[in-house]
């Protein structure tokens, strides 16, 4: 018996591992694209579902209308996950050309160098300026005085209602639009009236167990009185405990088990709404398509403005320019284009139900005719961002502290008061902390 | 055969006419070899155990961040810090009270479950099969199953509470219940591992023991109590050791059902260490914690050495 080939035992066992280092190696190689000359920009994300079905159809449209640039998109998961693997990518010097955060985590992290600003100049060339943006988005691009991020949208908390039930409840006016209120009062007598022309409550709103929504809400209704709370860093948080407790008690009026289910997570509230059995729902605009794929007559609108100032909670999807340790200026050039192109090609991602940044975008005939989009539109103007510090912002500890010290107000009517006093304690223990991005504190804008 | 024989005679006789030199130089050869295989798991030990628990040590001091910046020897601050924070207190407590509530059930249930299946439950392998089946599944599995059975509008849980006329529970969301919800479905997932282990004890003690004692007239709870019980002792000691450090590394299971949110009643102190590190980037503080987390460990394992030690002098 003589085997197929002639090799010893070692000699054999020699080949295969060279092979398979080989072979191992050759994926450590960058991917490279013989047919096009066209230069590869990393570009990292965190958006996945509907939205990220919707960013892969933008990156084909950008991608296939030049051939100076191709985008090679990383998704990786929303959250801790992505802003822990993008710090540490530019910690070790290795960033993508560009990725995507939230406009209300920048201010964490431009203190490390861990981020570069952008030119404005630069921008302005490609058409994008102050003026192609609503004021409160621009402005909260920047850190001091330098511009760190370029918001692709603004996506707020909204309040969706079904149209069947408000029109048979008599609370819609003659366009079809939900009458409007200006006060918690008239804003609870219209839900009564809608709760009684539904099969269940009149309001979804789930915020088990989830910081973040109960933020979203209570900090919407806070900012309608006219007010933002600051939090300096080293000092010690101001809040206005009338107008946080008025909030509260508002919210706690809702979920009173007539107008809204006393108990209802994020889920459950999404599938009371979808199934048609609620009159309304307090969500962010990014659940537009899953009401779109559930086929139900509805519409969408700002929350009512109940304590004088108009003001919605939101977050926006910047671009940012993560700091690398060997920057190309050919990319970072091109990177620049990517971003204005993305920009004014923003029309397919209000699609998504995000209210695009780009002015030119949002006063085009199109997107007047976009409905719902365009009836929340207005919310554009009256965005109100999480405080600024270097520990607030979408996915942060921040909210969900604030969650752990009010659930219990929402969900067995504890002391709204007593709870407000203890995120405030926990926000000041915070702040006692150095951003640790920047933990001697000498870093100017 | 005799070839082989009279080979090894002469190289004993050579080795005897000139021993020191070659011997030693054989030892050395020997040495190294046992060097050569022990190599991997050395550099594999040192590469991923030993250097990073110095490396740890040494960011416990310092104010480095995971975003690169700090790095400054701060010498005790991030003690100081921990010691005195609320937070650390509290995580360190929920800790011990889920390792308190999850333990003994963990162990009695499982006593009980093998002494049933041990004794006369026909169809062993079945109920071996079962209890030991949610062990094999992975964290994120049993967390997605017990999400759903603790929906508050939509779960089991709720369903049969509700049919006996009781109020409907947030099972995971209530402050009051959550750790609980969290205990429950630990004892659920690994309650066969120790069911397993008691099982195998039982089996081991001998069965002219029983037979003796049913001579002598002795009843089924009799045995259980005399004999059963006495000689389960060493498995209680290894099953109670393991369990309590399995129960201290709390983290997987609470942080996914809670869908990452921090809450004072749940948030254990891995799941701190875990934020204080990759949510707020504080990897010196992160790393001051986990080693005050470690001396708690130390303590636990010093006062389990000493019982077993005084055990075996009994």
């Amino acid at each position: 018996m003589t085997p197929p080939l002639d090799l010893s035992r070692r000699q054999f066992m020699t080949a295969a591992s060279v092979a398979a280092a080989a072979a191992l190696l050759a994926g450590c190689a960058p991917g490279t694209n013989p047919a096009s000359n066209a230069q590869t920009l990393q570009f990292w994300h965190l958006l996945s579902g509907g939205d990220g079905v919707t960013m892969s159809s933008l990156l084909d449209q950008v991608n296939a209308a030049q051939d100076a640039y191709k985008i090679r998109p990383t998704v990786l998961a929303w959250g801790t996950p992505y802003y822990t693997k993008l710090a540490m990518a530019g910690a070790g010097g290795r960033a993508p050309d560009v990725a995507i955060m939230h406009a209300t985590r920048v201010n964490g992290w431009a203190p490390g160098g861990l981020l570069d600003d952008w030119d404005l100049d630069r921008l302005a060339e490609l058409g994008v300026d102050e003026s192609t943006f609503p004021t409160p988005i621009w402005e909260k691009g920047f850190v001091g005085d330098r511009l760190f991020s370029v918001a692709l949208d603004a996506h707020p908390f909204v309040l969706m209602f079904n149209t069947d039930v408000c029109d048979a409840a008599g609370v819609l006016d003659s366009k079809g639009a939900l009458k409007e209120t200006s006060s918690p009062e008239e804003f609870l007598d219209q839900l009564r009236t809608v709760g009684g022309a539904t099969e269940g409550h009149a309001l979804s709103y789930g915020y088990l167990g989830d910081g973040a929504q109960m933020w979203r809400l209570f900090y919407g209704l806070y900012a309608q009185h006219g007010l933002a709370m600051e939090l300096p860093v080293g000092g010690k948080a101001v809040i206005d405990k009338d107008a946080a407790v008025e909030s509260l008690l508002f919210m706690q009026s809702l979920l009173d088990g007539e107008i809204a289910a006393a108990q209802n997570d994020y889920g459950s509230a999404i599938a009371e709404f979808a199934t048609g059995k609620s009159g309304m729902l307090m969500t962010g605009v990014w659940e537009l398509r899953t009401m779109q794929n559930a086929g139900i007559p509805f519409d969408a609108t700002m929350i009512p403005t109940l304590y004088g100032t108009p003001a919605v909670y939101a977050d926006s999807h910047s671009f940012v320019l993560p700091h690398q340790a060997n920057a190309n200026p050919v990319n970072r050039d091109l990177t620049y284009r990517f971003v204005a192109d993305m920009l004014k090609g923003s029309f397919g991602w209000a699609e998504a139900g995000h209210i695009p940044a780009f002015l030119p975008v949002t006063s085009s005939p199109e997107y007047a005719e976009l409905v719902p989009q365009a009836h929340y539109a207005e919310a554009a103007d009256h965005v109100v961002y999480d405080p600024t510090a270097w520990f607030t912002g979408s996915g942060s500890n921040f909210q969900g502290e604030f969650g752990a010290a009010v659930q219990g107000v929402l969900l067995s009517g504890d002391d709204p008061a007593a709870a407000i006093d203890r995120f405030e304690s926990r926000v000041n223990t915070l702040l006692a902390q150095p951003n640790p991005a920047d933990p001697e504190g000498t870093w100017k804008p | 055969m005799t070839t082989t024989a009279s080979a090894t005679r002469a190289i004993v006789a050579a080795g005897a006419s000139d021993f020191r030199p070659r011997r030693a130089g054989f030892q050395r050869r020997e040495q190294l070899i046992s060097w050569a295989f022990l190599a991997p798991f050395l550099v594999a030990f040192i590469l991923f155990l030993a250097w990073p628990i110095a490396h740890g040590i040494f960011l416990s001091f310092t104010n480095q961040s995971l975003t690169g910046a700090g790095g400054a020897f701060v010498g005790f601050a991030n003690y100081a810090e921990a010691l005195t924070d609320p937070v650390m207190w509290q995580s360190m407590w929920n800790t011990v009270w889920f390792t308190l509530l999850s333990t003994v059930p963990l162990v009695a249930i499982a006593l009980v479950m093998a002494a049933l299946v041990d004794r006369g439950l026909p169809g062993q392998w079945l109920w071996r099969l079962s209890f030991f089946m949610p062990y094999l599944l992975a964290s994120t599995v049993i967390s997605q199953i017990w999400v759903w059975i603790f929906n508050p509008q939509i779960g089991a849980a709720n369903n049969i509470l509700t049919f006996f006329g009781l109020e409907p529970i947030a099972w995971l969301q209530n402050p009051d219940t959550n750790m609980l919800s969290i205990v429950i479905a630990t004892v659920w997932w690994t309650v066969g591992f120790n069911f397993l282990l008691y099982l195998a004890a039982m089996q081991n003690i001998p069965s002219q023991q029983y037979e003796a004692a049913s001579l002598d007239g002795a009843g089924a709870w009799r045995q259980f109590w005399s004999i059963t019980l006495p000689q389960l002792g060493p498995a209680t000691v290894l099953i109670l050791l393991l369990q309590i450090l399995a129960s201290l590394k709390l983290f997987d299971q609470a942080y996914q059902m809670l869908g990452g949110v921090a809450s004072d009643t749940t948030r254990s102190i891995v799941q701190y260490i875990y934020e204080a590190g990759f949510v707020s980037y504080r990897f010196g503080y992160s790393a001051a914690i986990s080693y005050i987390f470690f001396a708690l460990i130390v303590i636990v394992g010093v006062a389990q050495a000493l019982v077993t030690r005084r055990r075996k002098e009994l």
